[in-house]
């Protein structure tokens, strides 16, 4: 495994209360593997990422528990000098909104070439043709002429293609994506997605793609963990949760969204709202929503169950998988 | 076909780029909108889809006459409101109503719950009489899934879903007969969306509304919409009833829109053909000349540079009765299916194989 989050607890304080972000995540990502994290705001999937990359605001943030084995080593144990060397070397991250992650004031070309010059002693000049390379590599037209441009001179889908480059400059072995086309339109969406995988697969590189989009889930991932109050509720290889989903929150999910090649009826609506995160519900977190809630559910939290037939890959975390699972 | 109840034709909307500080100076415009055609009956949701920029949300405004257009005419019942104003202007406005995007920035955070969806009352309050209004607003409420006992609560004690239904309560007020909707769900939630769109589509039968619903999301669309236009630089490219655009497409343009699109489901990734745009939108300042769309079109030649396509059924399919016969502006219009055609069981809701 390159990546492995286990029993990942965070939480942060606040004038209200402890908000828990976080309650025990468990996923894993292979080289070359591209894993979904699903989710909708509040689910804590973006803050499992910063996590991992070491950029959590801390405080208000703080990480109670858990592990995070990054080929092996436990970057939570590490001091802060040493885990600015696998930023950017080792794992990059792609941020949503590439306008606001990227220095208004500076150049993309010197953005891009600061990486070199940080990481790897270049001079400025060799870091200015590598910076061009790059934007050849995620195929910005001109790149030569362009280089010297700022942030605001380049189209949204252009500046996530500098985020990109930016984030593949070093060649690391593990990106993460936050919503990586959320700001963008279809087509522009569509050019993005494809260059991302394309590029992944030439790498070889795992890919974390946080999204709360089951359309492009469905189009890109290989494993899909999806991630409700804080917790991963169903994880499993792409193809077996659409087609038959093991928590009644997958199922909802899949079931409430408008589909381009169908018209359907009424939408089926899952109830009420995501739960507070300074007062999860006790037992199961999706209680209070769920059509299938029993007494069990309200009292003991469930833990992850293997859904059988099962090789070890698919988990799901409802007293009553089987019953999701068969209808 | 039953009378429309609004009429928009030719509808521009062009803003001044200007220069100097002193003497101004027009050096250019902004074509947001370019020549817009739309009807809409009775009971009926026409969806406008578009990415960002095309000008959809330029004509919501127009619409709802808080944008005048630069040309072109609106009419309402065959009266033209870009032409009203006062008294008259007041009274068709009372009947043409809009929920907006944003459910956080679109309700004043100094106002209750009550205030915000009376507000209406206080500009026309013939519709009611001020003894009455806090029943009414209560009477909202509640059709909107709202406790009426919130009357008295500020926006920043209700979720985005929650507020989304404040705006469309705010939109039902004064019982208006069409309501535009600007990306009403964009801002929500996947497991809220379906929520506040089946309220939508319960409020139409209920109160008898027409619809114009904006939206990029092309799902949504369909799920919604009887009839659907798609925009690109200010003008309407294609349109026609739902099947009609998304099964059978003719222009390359909602054919590239519609196979970007992520479909939910893995089985089709494979044997779905996907066709991927090269650049970006060109600038609305500086239209491309002859078919907006030429620069980033597959199909172009010379003839696309030199005239513009009108939007009619196109030629081939003129004498023909299929679904391909409806309103495409591209001079090579051929039908293409992009959108896998719909399985006859969905097996995911019964979740057996």
């Amino acid at each position: 495994m390159l990546l492995e989050v286990r029993d990942l607890h965070v939480e942060f304080r606040t004038r209200d209360g402890v908000a828990k972000a976080v309650n025990g995540v468990d996923y894993g990502v292979d080289e070359g593997e591209t894993l979904a994290v699903l989710g909708e705001s509040g689910s804590g999937k973006s803050v499992t990422a910063q996590a991992i990359m070491g950029i959590l605001d801390m405080p208000p943030g703080r990480i109670t528990g858990g592990e995070i084995l990054f080929k092996g080593q436990d970057l939570l144990r590490l001091k802060e000098e040493e885990r600015r060397k696998f930023r950017g070397a080792e794992m990059a991250m792609i941020f949503q909104d590439a306008l606001s992650s990227l220095n208004p004031v500076l150049s993309v070309g010197d953005q891009l070439g600061e990486m070199f010059v940080v990481h790897r002693g270049m001079s400025r000049k060799d870091a200015r043709a590598r910076a061009v390379e790059l934007m050849d590599r995620v195929r910005i037209p001109a790149a030569k002429e362009r280089v010297r441009d700022y942030p605001h001179q380049f189209s949204g889908g252009m500046r996530q293609r500098i985020m990109i480059a930016m984030a593949l400059a070093l060649e690391p072995a593990l990106i993460i994506a936050d919503e990586p086309t959320t700001a963008l339109d279809v087509t522009v969406q569509a050019q993005v997605m494809a260059l991302l995988a394309e590029l992944r697969r030439e790498l070889n590189m795992g890919l974390i793609l946080i999204t709360h989009d089951l359309g492009v889930v469905a189009d890109v991932a290989d494993r899909i963990a999806v991630m409700y109050a804080g917790r991963i509720v169903e994880s499993a290889p792409v193809h077996d949760i659409y087609k038959a989903p093991a928590h009644p929150y997958t199922r909802g999910l899949l079931d409430s969204i408008p589909r381009l090649d169908q018209k359907g009826q009424e939408l089926y609506a899952i109830k009420g709202l995501p739960p507070n995160l300074m007062n999860i519900p006790p037992g199961c977190a999706f209680n209070p929503r769920c059509p299938m809630a029993r007494d069990v559910c309200r009292t003991d939290a469930p833990p992850l169950y293997d859904v059988i037939p099962s090789d070890g890959t698919r988990v799901s975390a409802c007293h009553f998988w089987t019953e999701c699972l068969h209808g | 076909m039953v009378e429309p109840i609004l009429e928009v034709s030719g509808l521009v909307k062009h803003f001044p780029l200007t220069q100097g500080i002193l003497f101004k100076k027009q050096v250019g415009a902004v074509k947001a909108v370019d020549g817009v055609d739309l009807t809409l009956s009775k009971g009926e949701t026409l969806g406008i889809v578009g990415e960002s920029g095309c000008g959809k949300s330029t004509v919501a405004k127009m619409l709802v006459n808080l944008e005048q257009p630069t040309a072109g005419s609106i009419k309402y019942r065959g009266e033209d409101i870009t032409k009203l104003s006062g008294k008259a202007l007041k009274s068709v406005r009372r009947n043409i109503q809009m929920v907006f995007q944003d459910p956080y920035t679109s309700l004043n955070p100094r106002m209750t719950v009550g205030d915000i969806i009376g507000e209406p009352y206080d500009i026309h309050p013939e519709v009611a009489p001020k003894g009455d209004r806090r029943r009414k607003v209560q009477e909202l409420l509640d059709v909107v899934g709202l406790n009426p006992e919130y009357i008295n609560r500020y926006p920043h004690q209700f979720s985005g879903g929650q507020r989304q239904r404040i705006g469309i309560a705010r939109g039902l007020a004064l019982r208006p007969e069409i309501i535009v909707a600007d990306e009403p769900v964009s801002a929500l939630d996947v497991s809220v969306q379906a929520q506040v769109i089946n309220l939508l589509d319960r409020l139409q039968g209920e109160f008898g509304l027409s619809y114009v619903f904006i939206a990029h999301d092309l799902s949504i669309v369909r799920h919604i919409s009887d009839r659907v236009g798609v925009m690109y630089l200010g003008r309407i490219v294609e349109t026609g009833r739902d099947a009609e655009i998304y099964d059978h497409p003719t222009h390359p343009y909602t054919q590239a829109l519609l196979s970007a699109v992520p479909v939910p489901d893995p089985e089709a990734r494979e044997h779905r053909e996907r066709i991927i745009l090269f650049g970006d939108v060109p600038s609305p300042t500086n239209i491309p000349s002859g078919c907006r769309f030429r620069t980033r079109c597959w199909k172009a030649q010379e003839r696309c540079a030199l005239e513009v396509p009108l939007l009619a059924v196109p030629a081939e399919f003129r004498l023909t009765t299929g679904p391909a016969a409806h309103d495409s502006a591209c001079h090579f219009a051929e039908e293409k299916q992009v959108v896998p055609p719909e399985e006859p069981t969905d097996d995911h809701v019964n979740g057996v194989e």
